[in-house]
């Protein structure tokens, strides 16, 4: 009797355990295929490619696009950022995507908690196999801020804070709260691999004009950015 | 046979390669008017208050005509430390290419209607 109690308890266990696994995992899939669903019913894809690999390869393509490329996204984002970005989207460029003429009116659409939360989950499930995760980590080294600063005017085109002070271009993306934003892995790979991501953009090439060691070390710089 | 077929593939990659070139308007509108505006008049929307430096004015024809080709070249091939200038101008030599560079210097002696020093 004492043994068949203890089998029924241990079996009820068991299957709890089991339909809770279950449940997690299959809501974690659930959240990125209910995220897709949504990413098209938004026609988000009217503005964003989601699928690599990069399809602009001349000035004219890249000026045809309308959004930033997706495809790459969970590589790049950090996934907090992703989710809250998407429940009250602030701009990240100051200019219009692709114009150096128009300001960014800042009129990105704006989704609820629960579909920001699954379009987080799946737009982190898009990875890029040429980000090696974990390679850089955040680093305020004097030597990295000198090649961001010196060596290379970043913030020529990229707004950045000193101090309490913005200062900086306006035809690149903000780099104030890179931090939070982004994963400096991705910064790194951008650099380093420039024709992966996106073959044709305002910025310039850096392959062969920064070591790879630079790379590193400008991306670790902006991975530590407020 | 044989000859019209490369005749006719000739011509294919000849107008494959014109449909896909880029003219000096399209990449300085792509890349330079980012800081010395669309006009070349050093106003683009980098020319914020707090850089360090102004972008060069390209249609000041006598600022313009103190710089020799060459030196034009070398600022576009790497950036502003090429010639002891200022970093802010970035090196776009691993961009676009030398004939593009060559094509570029071309469309500056139009916006200045200079010509570079020691030119004839």
């Amino acid at each position: 009797m004492e043994t068949f109690r203890f089998s029924r308890f241990a079996g009820t266990w068991v299957a709890a355990a089991v339909a809770l696994s279950g449940l997690l995992l299959g809501g974690v899939e659930a959240g990125a295929a209910e995220g897709k669903q949504t990413f098209d019913a938004k026609k988000c894809r009217d503005c964003h490619q989601t699928e690599g690999p990069a399809k602009a390869k001349t000035i004219q393509d890249q000026l045809a696009t309308k959004g930033p490329e997706l495809w790459y996204a969970g590589s790049k984002f950090k996934k907090e950022f992703l989710g809250k970005w998407l429940k009250d989207p602030k701009p990240i460029r100051p200019m219009e995507f692709n114009s150096i003429t128009k300001k960014n009116p800042g009129d990105h659409p704006k989704l609820s908690g629960k579909d920001a939360d699954e379009v987080t989950e799946y737009l982190m499930s898009l990875k890029s196999k040429d980000v090696e995760e974990g390679v850089v980590k955040p680093d305020k080294n004097p030597k990295n801020r000198n090649i961001f600063e010196k060596k290379q005017g970043c913030y020529g085109c990229h707004p950045v804070k000193r101090g309490e002070k913005i200062l900086g271009g306006l035809t690149g993306p903000t780099l104030i709260g890179a931090g939070e934003r982004l994963n400096p892995a991705w910064v790194y790979a951008y650099l380093k691999k420039p024709k992966v991501f996106k073959p044709v953009k305002r910025m310039p090439v850096y392959v062969d004009v920064l070591s790879d060691s630079e790379m590193k070390g400008v991306a670790a710089y902006i991975g530590t950015f407020e | 046979m044989v000859g019209k077929i490369i005749q006719i593939a000739v011509i294919t990659l000849l107008s494959g390669s014109l449909a896909q070139a880029v003219t000096s308007k399209e990449n300085y509108n792509y890349y330079c008017a980012q800081c010395h505006g669309l006009e070349g008049k050093g106003d683009g929307p980098n020319a914020t208050e707090s850089q360090p430096v102004s972008p060069k004015d390209h249609t000041d024809a006598k600022e313009m005509s103190e710089l020799t080709k060459d030196d034009v070249i070398k600022v576009i091939r790497g950036g502003g430390a090429a010639t002891g200038k200022s970093t802010m101008m970035p090196p776009f030599g691993k961009t676009i290419t030398d004939a593009e560079i060559q094509d570029l210097v071309n469309y500056l002696r139009k916006l200045c209607n200079c010509k570079f020093e020691n030119e004839p």
